[in-house]
């Protein structure tokens, strides 16, 4: 063969063995063409978007739905991918919490029920069709109703249009609609309220109205009603009216160590801290509205040395709290939470109510015309007579749906068997919760991304829920289950859709050209007549005559059960997501644990990570210990969600549940568990993270260094991407985190992973000590430094500084020496040890816009360089440059406060630049000479405001 | 002037040591290479499974195998030393032990350049590191310490390789003397046709002082760039100018004593007492001493700095590496590296062989602690607390350990018996001048 022929033959066949090999992957792929274009307008690589609201808390706040359009094990289909909160919705203005952002982990949940079981002879759970579900019960209502039996149905908190269905629901199939069930039933509040207003209500308050704010137990930033609004509002009154907001609390909380001041009371003595404040303010005069004397007289009186000597707050401050109100012209007092939950709570509630009206608040700060949609719900005094009703066997068929009563209550055993005395029990839910298990039959829900409904928050707004993704397994919405039960007993071919009676409802209400735009902005406002509040005199001075106050005289340890930022009344506990993230106050990641006092700590000579048995109400619990400073001598803290339900004083008035568990018993194991605490230390030392402060500490070194250097300095042309954060509107909410998490996919990497350390969260909020008096937070995330130390030292240019000032990592080249993570003074850089792929189908929510990454490699914080490229190729098409504001990371985006601002620093005129040049603006570890380009805003110093 | 049949007795005692081996050499090399295979194995599941099979964590980018790394550069380096610097100063002890410490030098170089890949992420991609052209126009990072130490340790080795072989040629063709069949002709193509001419003697010299010259630079260069890994960066208790030359005494003072480890059993199990006498001890020894007591000065000099800098990060890391959770390996550190070797000025003590050994044991345990102290301790509380972390070695990182040094001691292992362990023709040489 010569060299020519030779040449050809090479040629020709490793052409052919080119073209071949490229065709073989294709071949496998299905294809599959748009034999029918979807309706919306769903172009590849471009996301749709749907209004919607979220349901995985009471709070209902309007969620917009990104849904990407992926192929996944080889299917088309849109998938949500990201939750964030509506812009301009009247409850949560663009921002969503860290439940809401992880809802899309509920929504895909692998252990979501899949489809309808019935329990057969054996006890066991089949599979079944609806159709014989729906049979079976229309059989046993049927024979109940004959046997004479009440069929009942018991949910959670139901609002809108879904509330008139079950009530048809309920008329047609006679069942008796039991109140709800929730566990935060601020029944105190409610009861409170109806004594003093006659309004049984809990009203919408307006916190933005507000100049002094004072919260008492009420943890509003974090479970207390809605804690996006809240926090929204707390920052818009901060911007109008330049807020002070207390806080007063027996225990601690986030909420607590947000407020621009924190008093420790002592437990159960708030209802005479208000009664004092009532009866000072009335002496001075300063009352807007004066009590009624017969009510005045009723008021104990003592003189501030008892107050302060019964509330532990030092005269000094009561006095400063009397004459924050005096001075105030809008105060707004919230009462809630660990206040009311308690002995003395409704008390506290009726004072705090009495110290509304004569304050004047009823008129603009506390609005009971937009009155959050409790009515509906029950106290545990319904929740007695449910047990009453079977205990005398009077139920028939026990509907239970979205509540999981048997893991919520205390005395769940007995529940259990009280449930046995039923007929049949039909449950509708979506996991297989504790109650699930001893119900027959099994309806299994949709979630609410996956079906029609709407919400009614509150009176006045009705938001809408529509589904962004088909159902994924056979599942169905609560109203399609209603409403098809009710089809089959009246014997119709076929049901009416959910949607179409929905939509039929709106009509009716609100016409179809209104329908349309709710649909469109996701929630409809609506007047509401105005019924101003009313002091019922009557009322108050009957409860005031018989209102006994309980002195908390023993010094016996108590342990204070508090609702979980996280978990919320534990309901979302079964979200990864809501363990990955550190509890904002400990840095606590998984597992459970006890707070304990640093005083009784350093007394005991406990440490965390000790194990201690906690002995409550005869049983012994044990938990590891967790250090909590700010926390009173002798109180313990335990979350809702870290322990089961435990029996404790039910007000028999108002049907609340204490959070307290008296005369507990703390004794060291002497074991130590391992715990997945993320913080490191929680003493800043002065080492530049927080803004400096005056004195000199011995170490500091203060000169101004001259700077030297080896190369030229970046140059930037159009952008340098800058963000300034504002440490005194953040309140610790850790919605950046999980949004962060969402948005670029990162990885959940489980509690084995935290407790050695490797954790990939790309944003943490620090909380640091100041001597022993105060919590202050910083955000901590890459700080895209200009001099960046993780540059320079990367053999192989994987991360490199671009000409917009960011230091990208391209993960493509990085070979993992790690040394880019080891010079990095702030610590925000993650390693890729294993393949931290979430698990199907879990990653259907992967955001296809990042690339997923695998073992090996470094990443970090990109100031989500996906938003920033898209919003340039939009400017480019555009011919123009990127204006400030349209690009928002994902942090930002969901920050109830907006204490994130994200922009240009190139742009003299850019909110960021404004921000970065204030005189309060400083740098983490300015020192160094990094050039970090996030600059923060300290927390203000509480020491100005007194 | 000694006899021919000196030079004859002189040459069957250094090649006794070829002879066939006895059951305790099988057994002790059969061990070597079965932790050596252990600790593939394990690399092998750590490259399968990802880096998170180490105990590494987010602060602590670096442990074990980085430590491993700089200890073994470190073993490396006396080889040159005894070999090129001691040459050139014409210190005559050092042919009782230049040979072994030369092939300690090579065997150290090829562990320790292992570790580097081994602590990758992405150990597929380690030619990355090298910048060679390619058609995405990527080349790497001249700024970094990491792309030095690939220059710094690859030339060590190869000068280092090369001044080996070079010094055994003429040795070489001694074993071809002696040696038999299919030994015999390998040992033929390694002579390299050494005959042992005037004219061969004569470019033979050149070129060894030569090497011995080029070597010598490179003892001081290596390490410090190896040292440059750590000062190059911010991180408190890296962030020092004393590291070039405190890295260097470390490593001269490791290496010594790895010799004194190595020589030790050596010379009684191939009963070499003749050759290498307890004078040739008595010389090590004295280095050992003076480089201990320059690697305590470093010491001092390290907490000085952070005493007089009044630099609040410094202060707290030298309290934390003294007084933290690491403080015991400190501290055993410091008995091993300063206080122990300070014995060694009374000469009965320097003249006794079991007591040099022991020494040398906590030597080399205690260079191999100073190292992972300098690294764990600045990584696990630097300048943000919220990230501090502790660090521990995991089962994988010690088998990995165990089996660089299983491979370490394999290839010494089949190096004193296929190669003379001591330089026939330097000693023959040192007797003639006596």
């Amino acid at each position: 063969m010569d060299r020519r022929n030779f040449l050809k033959l090479l040629g020709i066949s490793s052409g052919t063995a080119l073209i071949s090999s490229c065709g073989v992957d294709k071949a496998n792929e299905k294809i599959i063409p748009y034999v029918i274009p979807p309706e919306e307008d769903i172009f590849v690589g471009n996301p749709a978007y749907f209004t919607t609201t979220c349901t995985e808390c009471p709070a209902n706040c309007g969620m917009q739905v990104t849904a990407n359009e992926k192929v996944y094990h080889d299917v088309r289909n849109i998938f949500p991918t990201k939750l964030e909160g509506i812009a301009g919705h009247p409850v949560n203005d663009g921002a969503l919490c860290m439940r809401g952002q992880a809802s899309l982990f509920r929504l895909y949940h692998p252990d979501r029920i899949k489809r309808p079981m019935m329990r057969d002879g054996d006890g066991n759970f089949r599979v079944t069709t609806w159709k014989e579900a729906y049979a079976k019960i229309i059989v046993e209502l049927a024979a109940a109703t004959g046997e004479g039996k009440r069929n009942m149905y018991f949910s959670g908190r139901t609002t809108g249009t879904m509330s008139g269905l079950t009530d048809d629901f309920c008329k047609e199939m006679s069942v008796e609609r039991l109140p709800e069930f929730e566990v935060f039933s601020h029944a105190n509040l409610k009861k409170a309220n109806d004594i003093v207003f006659n309004r049984p209500e809990i009203p919408h308050y307006r916190i933005e109205n507000a100049d002094f704010l004072l919260t008492v137990g009420a943890d509003v930033v974090e479970t207390f009603m809605n804690p996006v609004a809240s926090a929204n509002h707390i920052q818009k009154a901060k911007d109008k009216n330049n807020l002070s907001w207390y806080h007063i609390e027996p225990a601690v909380s986030l909420t607590g160590v947000q407020a621009s001041k924190r008093f420790a009371i002592k437990l159960h003595s708030e209802v005479y801290l208000l009664a004092f404040l009532l009866q000072s303010l009335s002496q001075q005069n300063s009352l807007k509205k004066s009590l009624p004397a017969r009510i005045s007289r009723l008021i104990p009186d003592y003189s501030i040395t008892v107050i302060a000597e019964r509330t532990g707050l030092s005269e000094e401050n009561l006095r400063l709290l009397l004459s924050r109100f005096a001075n105030a012209k809008t105060p707004l007092i919230i009462a809630g939470g660990v206040s009311t939950a308690q002995e003395n709570g409704l008390e506290t509630a009726v004072f705090a109510a009495l110290l509304q009206w004569a304050t004047g608040m009823t008129d603009n700060t506390v609005d009971f015309d937009h009155a959050e949609n409790y009515g509906s719900v029950g106290s545990m005094l319904d929740v007695r007579k449910l047990e009453d009703s079977l205990k005398n066997k009077q139920v028939g068929v026990l509907f239970i749906s979205r509540t999981d009563p048997v893991t919520y209550l205390p005395e769940a055993e007995q529940f259990v068997e009280l449930m046995k005395n039923t007929r049949l029990r039909v449950a509708l839910s979506d996991f297989m919760t504790s109650t699930v298990q001893e119900c027959d039959i099994v309806l299994p829900l949709s979630h609410s991304l996956e079906a029609w409904g709407d919400a009614a928050p509150r009176k006045g707004i009705r938001n809408v829920i529509q589904p962004a993704i088909e159902p994924q397994y056979d599942t169905r919405s609560e109203g399609d289950i209603l409403l098809q039960i009710m089809a089959q007993k009246s014997g119709a071919a076929s049901a009416q859709f959910y949607n179409d009676y929905l939509i039929d409802k709106w009509h009716s209400l609100y016409g179809e050209g209104e329908t349309v735009g709710m649909l469109e902005r996701g929630y409809r406002e609506e007047p509401v007549p105005s019924l101003p509040a009313i002091l019922s005199g009557d009322g108050t001075e009957a409860f005031l005559k018989n209102a006994g106050f309980v002195v908390e005289s023993s010094d016996k340890p108590v342990l204070v059960i508090t609702p979980s930022i996280r978990a919320y009344d534990g309901r979302s506990k079964v979200l990864p997501l809501m363990s990955e993230i550190p509890d904002p106050l400990t840095t606590i990641t998984y597992g459970e644990w006890i707070s304990v006092s640093d005083k009784t700590a350093k007394k005991m000579g406990w440490k965390d990570r000790d194990e201690v048995a906690v002995e409550l109400n005869g049983v012994s619990l044990k938990f590891p210990v967790k250090v909590q400073h700010l926390l009173p001598e002798n109180i313990y803290m335990v979350q809702r969600d870290l322990i089961y339900p435990q029996a404790t004083p039910v007000d028999s008035r108002s049907g609340e549940e204490s959070w307290y568990v008296k005369d507990i018993s703390v004794n060291a194991t002497g074991n130590h568990i391992p715990m997945p605490i993320m913080s490191g230390s929680m003493h800043e030392d002065n080492r530049g993270l927080l803004p400096p402060e005056e004195e000199e500490h011995p170490y500091e070194h203060k000169e101004e260094h001259p700077v030297g250097r080896m190369y030229a300095p970046h140059e930037h042309d159009n952008y340098r991407w800058g963000m300034a954060i504002d440490m005194d509107s953040c309140i610790g909410c850790s919605a950046c985190v999980a949004a962060c998490y969402v948005e670029n996919n990162l990885a959940i990497t489980g509690k084995k992973a935290h407790l050695n350390g490797r954790e990939m969260s790309w944003i943490r909020l620090e909380p640091w000590v100041k001597d022993d008096e105060t919590i202050n937070y910083d955000l901590m995330l890459c700080q895209q430094c200009d001099d960046a130390p993780c540059e320079p030292v990367c053999p192989v240019y994987a991360t490199y500084h671009s000409k917009e000032g960011l230091n990208t990592q391209v993960y493509n080249r990085c070979v993992g020496t790690r040394y880019c993570s080891n010079n990095c003074p702030y610590k925000v850089r993650r390693f890729n040890w294993f393949d931290f792929r979430l698990p199907e189908p879990w990653d259907k929510m992967y955001n296809p816009e990042v690339s997923v990454r695998t073992r090996g490699i470094m990443e970090k914080c990109t100031f989500c360089i996906q938003r920033i490229r898209h919003a340039k190729d939009k400017a480019k098409d555009e011919n123009r440059l990127v204006q400030d504001g349209e690009i928002t990371t994902a942090c930002a985006q969901t920050c109830p406060t907006n204490a994130i601002t994200f922009g240009n620093l190139m742009d003299k005129n850019s909110r960021v630049s404004k921000l970065a040049h204030s005189n309060r603006a400083y740098r983490a570890l300015e020192e160094l000479g990094t050039e970090p380009a996030v600059h923060y805003l300290p927390k203000k110093e509480s020491k100005e405001e007194a | 002037m000694k006899s021919i049949e000196y030079n004859e007795q002189l040459e069957r005692d250094v090649l006794a040591a070829l002879s066939k081996p006895s059951p305790w050499y099988w057994v002790a090399l059969v061990v070597c290479a079965l932790l050596f295979v252990t600790g593939l194995s394990l690399w092998l599941y750590q490259i399968l499974k990802g880096m998170g099979v180490s105990g590494l964590n987010n602060p602590v980018g670096w442990g074990t195998y980085i430590t491993d790394f700089v200890f073994w550069v470190g073993i490396a380096h006396s080889g040159t030393l005894i070999s090129a610097i001691l040459f050139l100063f014409r210190a005559k002890f050092r042919n009782a032990f230049n040979r072994s410490a030369e092939a300690m030098t090579v065997f150290a170089v090829m562990t320790a350049g292992l570790f580097p890949l081994i602590h990758l992420g992405r150990t597929w991609f380690f030619y990355w590191l090298f910048p060679y052209p390619n058609q995405r126009g990527l080349w790497v990072n001249f700024k970094s310490p990491l792309v030095w130490d690939v220059f710094a340790v690859s030339t060590y080795f190869t000068i280092s390789l090369i001044f080996w072989y070079t010094g055994l040629v003429p040795d070489i063709a001694i074993v071809r003397r002696y040696a038999t069949g299919f030994r015999k002709k390998i040992y033929s193509i390694f002579s390299l046709g050494w005959t042992g001419s005037l004219r061969q003697w004569w470019h033979y010299n050149r070129l060894y002082v030569f090497l011995a010259a080029f070597a010598t630079p490179l003892v001081i260069s290596v390490h410090s760039v190896v040292s440059w890994d750590f000062a190059m960066s911010i991180i408190p208790g890296w962030h020092t100018t004393i590291f070039a030359p405190y890295f260097v005494a470390g490593a001269i003072f490791s290496g010594t004593g790895m010799v004194i480890t190595l020589v030790v059993p050596m010379r009684k199990i191939f009963r070499l007492e003749k050759l290498i006498t307890i004078n040739h001890f008595e010389k090590i020894a004295q280095t050992l001493l003076f480089t201990s007591l320059i690697v305590t000065y470093s010491y001092i000099v390290e907490f000085g700095l952070a005493f007089y800098g009044h630099h609040q990060f410094e202060a707290a890391h030298f309290t934390y590496r003294l007084l933290g959770d690491y403080q015991v390996l400190y501290w055993i550190m410091l008995f091993g590296n300063s206080l122990l070797p300070l014995t060694l000025f009374v000469r009965k003590l320097r003249r006794s062989i079991v007591y040099l050994f022991i020494v040398s044991i906590f030597v080399n345990i205690g260079m191999w602690l100073e190292r992972f102290v300098i690294i764990v301790t600045s990584l696990a509380k630097d300048f943000d607390p919220y990230a501090w972390g502790l660090y521990k070695p995991s089962v994988v990182e010690i088998g990995i350990t165990l089996g660089s040094f299983g491979m370490f001691f394999m290839f010494f292992l089949i190096f004193v018996k296929v190669l003379p362990v001591l330089s026939v023709t330097e000693i023959k040489e040192e007797a003639a001048h006596e």
